[in-house]
């Protein structure tokens, strides 16, 4: 049960982001990081508990979105997704996160919730998440001790539980730049438009020619974490992406996945268009 | 056609500005000096549990804590948050078994969200702190979710005055056998020709209306106590809360607050009782309790899902000879509307097509959910998900076209309605049927779908339903109204009909200006006070124009009747020699001989003696229209819609391309308003069959209690969409209006599962028919 009532915390709102890390230094596990709020007051208001709430509002330089060809994407912690729906350079060079982005929730939440915010969540429903576990990248974690950065495929250990250490803030994530014949793709099933997603998939394919050199692919709502399905992307890897060699991947996708009913569908259905989920998207990334 | 200076006018709607501004005041925005809260502690862990122990006394030595109270504290009488009681004689009622079997805080859990106790502090904050320090325990009791638990002879009994559980069947005193209905169904049954026949499911759908349940109640210094409520029935709740606190209605006030969203949620009591016990605990003291979301959703009434088993017997040439049908409903925890929508499901039924004979079993079975009550359409959503199948599978089988088999055989004019014995005033279904036809493009489409290959299948479906206005003769219908003429000729217009966003009190308010021939701007409609309001039945059964409309008619015709005879006796002529222009009224045919409503409304309140005469300058006493209405039928609205789809056979996802709803209003009042309920009726009905269902737990514990996956078509979702209003002007209805509250929900509903039928050649009769339910489908039916 929900309450307008918010727990009591103490609010942290630090000017900088060495205060920010001397507050997290001091009082670690204790603090739930606030960026655009819209899984902390959500869950705030559903009883979760945190005695110290540090917002990230009052820190500036982390709402940034930078693109280079030679060095790919620099998205802040406070970048929210509705900067990412509004960029042309990441519609034009990471199509996925782009389509991501423009499915994600409703425009009320693009508007406030980051794309940091959405991995840092570690649900297996995420659809950034999805879209940047293919695109690949690192997440740039800093706290007192310095800077570290942690691959994204290594980042979600668990549902629910990231790579980030309570003394550190995520500050930002990192995409490489494509390549010449890079094309991505996201896609999600749901109930309605406006929703979260009950299957989810992302891929990222590097094409020479007619060869597929590269590939990453990723699915949500399968597992406690998004993740990769190595067995599909080798099927794919060093060959010509065809309508048979696609459809090969329904059965072989069974073997990856290991979805459960929950309030959004079924186990059953998730396995019986996981498949379809996935070659709609290796299509669609192959067109972009 | 009449020409009408306000009727058929889409104003702006007098509510329109506060609404869009977000300045209107909803029961939550308000506030009053002194102001407690109170906060109602919900059993969240048990559908179905006995209260072993309640400690209440840590929580009332929380700080800002003024007092809790527990089951024992309370002394009101048992109630029924439904209002069917009131609606039918006392003799009928006791046929139907209505009982009474709620009580503000219970011992026996017999839902999740049930209220165990009240805390009433200084704050929401400190009552929220206090409520989290209330000791509970429970034994858990067996849970039942299906009637078929439920009934079983050794189920614990929610109540001993309903033995078997079984809240309500059709009283054998008023239906032979337990049943409505006409003919000899087995026999005719036996000789048909061909039957179609399925167990469908319908869903518990959540009524969704914006505003959460909010109230502020207090029993103030004089020993009135004063309740503020968004309830779409003030009246009705004037007189439960008066009898459940042993209080003479001259000593209870129901301000009603405005209302954000009805539908049927807001259909009788819901958190009054609560609010008003509390607030008796702390006189002088206002307190203010607040719904959040989930405990609306789980604390508040919906629509009965349940098993819906149907049968339906034709002859060669088409004919329906025979139906017969047991809707078998889930009723929650508490009795509520138990007569009622178990009776209606069937009226919707009977009342629709020439069924040469018609048996309807129609009963309802406690279970551990959230109590059922009304939603829009009341039993009807139901009816038209199970009978619209049936009969498009029938239609399939004759090789017929389902629109050419509709009109064929749809009831109209001069047939039996949904209530034997009163006949269908006016009906313009074929109308509905080939303007919806020709808007959707049905022949050239159904023509188009019936070869497909591919992943992506499109279908086109119709349906067709019959609603009411009002719930003559079956229930009490009633509205009084005063219309009051002010001294400078404008009027108050007194009653407490219900504007739930529907429009009603702007189509109140031209109905009183074309009636009274003043300006629209002339009128005000004073409504939502209990105090000064007459009865009024309350907004049920789409009543509120067809029948409180006429109660403005009639009260306002009579405020005319008495300026004109006042006219007359100024002008010194007959009252037929009388007409009013600019609310200047002239003896025809002499244009210098005519005095203003205004003069003979002033005169007759500042009724002056003359110095030098001695005499009264004018004829005294303020002008008063009254009427104490009641209809003498219930001039059902009837409505074809039309829908197309598309599936993704792989996927089972479903698109919605276009719907197209054509309905027969008689006469819309306010067209604007009349095609804005229409529609929002079609985005409900459109949920009901696709995506919307609240669900538990195997515990009886609700796992989608608010937005975030109980889904509701958003905008995105929605189709083409379009509305059709045919206009065949009702000869009773108020200048020839019908009803366009519930309508909308219904016939969409057969018509998107139609569509899909045509679309793959199956049908999904659990309703909603989500993507995993159509895959499935697919599945067992070894493709498409």
């Amino acid at each position: 049960m929900s309450s307008r009532v918010l727990p009591d915390f103490e609010l942290l709102m630090p000017k900088d982001l060495g205060e920010g890390l001397q507050l997290l230094s001091r009082h670690g596990s204790d603090v739930a990081i606030m960026a655009g709020g819209t899984d902390v007051l959500v869950m705030m208001k559903a009883n979760y508990r945190s005695p110290y709430v540090m917002s990230l509002a009052g820190i500036g330089g982390l709402d940034h979105l930078d693109w280079a060809p030679e060095t790919g994407l620099r998205v802040g912690a406070l970048t929210t997704v509705d900067q990412i729906e509004q960029s042309g350079a990441v519609k034009q060079h990471y199509r996925a996160l782009w389509q991501a982005a423009t499915l994600f929730a409703t425009p009320q939440i693009r508007n406030s919730a980051t794309v940091i915010g959405n991995l840092l969540r570690a649900s297996p429903a995420g659809d950034c998440s999805c879209a940047v576990l293919a695109l690949g990248g690192t997440v740039v974690l800093e706290s007192v001790d310095g800077r570290r950065e942690v691959a994204i495929d290594d980042f979600w250990l668990d549902y629910n539980l990231t790579a980030r250490r309570p003394d550190e803030i995520a500050v930002e994530l990192r995409l490489p730049p494509p390549g010449k014949g890079t094309g991505s793709a996201f896609r999600r099933l749901t109930r309605t438009h406006e929703d979260l997603a009950k299957l989810n998939a992302s891929a990222r394919l590097d094409v020479d020619g007619k060869i597929c050199r590269t590939a990453r692919l990723a699915m949500g709502c399968v597992g406690p974490t998004t993740q990769r399905l190595p067995k599909c992307e080798a099927i794919l890897v060093g060959k010509a992406i065809d309508e048979a060699l696609l459809k090969t991947l329904d059965d072989v996708i069974q073997s990856e996945i290991a979805p459960i009913d929950d309030k959004r569908s079924t186990a059953e259905y998730r396995r019986a268009v996981a498949g379809v989920l996935l070659r709609r998207t290796i299509s669609q990334a192959l067109a972009d | 056609m009449t020409a009408y200076s306000t009727i058929g006018k889409s104003i702006p709607k007098i509510d329109v500005k506060e609404k869009v501004t977000g300045r209107a005041l909803y029961a939550a925005d308000l506030k009053m000096p002194g102001m407690l809260y109170g906060k109602i502690v919900r059993c969240l862990d048990h559908a179905h549990a006995r209260v072993l122990k309640l400690d209440l006394s840590v929580a009332a030595k929380m700080p800002g804590v003024v007092k809790v109270l527990g089951p024992d504290d309370i002394k009101a009488h048992s109630y029924n948050t439904g209002v069917l009681d009131l609606m039918v004689p006392e003799p009928v009622g006791k046929m139907l078994g209505d009982i009474e079997d709620q009580t503000v805080f219970t011992k026996h859990v017999k839902h999740q969200g049930d209220a165990i106790c009240g805390i009433i502090a200084h704050s929401e904050e400190a009552a929220e702190r206090a409520a989290e320090k209330v000791i509970v325990e429970y034994e858990p009791l067996p849970v039942y979710l299906t009637a078929e638990e439920s009934m079983q002879p050794d189920a614990v009994q929610f109540t001993s005055l309903k033995p078997g559980n079984r809240a309500f069947q059709l009283p054998g005193e008023m239906f032979p056998n337990n049943a409505y209905g006409w003919g000899n169904v087995d026999e005719a049954m036996a000789a048909a020709d061909f039957v179609v026949e399925d167990t469908f499911y319908v869903p518990k759908q959540k009524q969704c209306q914006m505003e959460p349940h909010a109230y502020i109640a207090l029993f103030d210094d004089g020993g009135r106590l004063q309740c503020w409520t968004s309830t779409q029935m003030p009246k009705c709740v004037h007189i439960k809360l008066a009898r459940m606190f042993d209080l003479p209605m001259s000593r209870v006030t129901v301000t009603q607050t405005v209302i954000g969203g009805g539908f049927g949620a807001r259909l009788g009591m819901i958190g009054e009782p609560l609010a008003c016990a509390m607030a008796m605990a702390v006189p002088g003291r206002p307190v203010k309790v607040l719904y959040t979301r989930e405990e609306d959703w789980i604390a508040s009434e919906s629509r009965h899902p349940g098993k819906y088993w149907m049968k339906i017997g034709f002859s060669k040439d088409g004919a329906p000879v025979a139906v017969d049908a047991l809707f078998r409903s889930y009723k929650g925890g508490y009795y509520t509307q138990g007569s009622g929508v178990a009776f209606t499901t069937g009226s919707w039924l009977g009342g629709m097509y020439k069924w040469g004979s018609c048996r309807y079993h129609g009963e309802t079975y406690y279970t551990n959910h959230a109590p059922c009550g009304a939603y829009r359409g009341y039993g009807n959503p139901q009816t038209n998900f199970v009978m619209e199948q049936l009969v498009e599978r029938a239609c399939s089988k004759l090789g017929v076209d389902p629109v050419e088999w509709r009109k064929k055989w749809h009831k109209g004019v001069g047939d039996d309605g949904w209530c034997p014995g009163v006949t269908y005033p006016s009906c313009a279904l074929d109308e509905c049927l080939d303007r919806g036809a020709a808007a959707i493009g049905w022949t050239e489409k159904r023509a188009k779908y019936a070869n497909q290959t591919g992943v992506k299948r499109r279908g086109v479906g119709v349906s067709v339903m019959n609603h009411t206005s009002g719930a003559f003769p079956m229930l009490l219908e009633h509205t009084t109204c005063t219309a009051r003429l002010n001294e400078d000729a404008t009027a108050e217009i007194m009653l407490a009909c219900s504007d739930m966003g529907q429009g009603a009190h702007t189509a109140l308010q031209q109905i009183a200006a074309e009636a009274l021939g003043f300006r629209f701007e002339d009128i005000h409609i004073k409504a939502g006070d209990s105090d000064s309001n007459g009865f009024d039945i309350g907004a049920h059964a789409s009543r509120t124009i067809y029948v409180g409309g006429a109660a403005v008619k009639s009260a306002c015709e009579d405020a005319r009747k008495e300026l004109f005879a006042r006219a007359a006796q100024y002008l010194e002529c007959t009252v037929e020699q009388l007409t009013m222009r600019d609310k200047i009224i002239y003896l025809e045919g002499a244009s210098n001989r005519s005095i203003s409503a205004q003069e003979i409304c002033a005169r007759g309140v500042y009724n002056f003696v003359d110095a030098a005469s001695g005499q009264r300058t004018g004829i005294p006493g303020q002008i008063q229209g009254y009427s104490s209405f009641l209809p003498t039928s219930n001039s059902p609205p009837f409505a074809a819609c039309f829908a197309e789809v598309e599936i993704d056979t792989e996927t089972g996802e479903l698109t919605l391309i276009e719907l197209v709803n054509a309905h027969d209003v008689g006469k819309a009042i306010h067209p604007a308003s009349v095609e804005g309920n229409l529609e929002g009726g079609a985005q409900q009905g459109m949920g009901f069959a696709l995506t919307e269902e609240i669900y538990y737990d195997k515990n009886g514990l609700c796992l989608n209690n608010s937005f975030t996956d109980y889904k509701m078509l958003g905008p995105s979702d929605m189709p083409k969409l379009t509305t059709i209003l045919v206009e065949n002007p009702d000869p009773l209805g108020p200048f020839g209006a019908k009803s366009a509250g519930e309508a909308g929900i219904v016939a969409p509903i057969g018509a998107v599962a139609n569509a899909v039928f045509h679309a793959l050649g199956i049908q999904i009769i659990e309703a909603p028919i989500t993507a995993e339910k159509i895959l499935e489908a697919i599945k067992k039916n070894g493709g498409v």
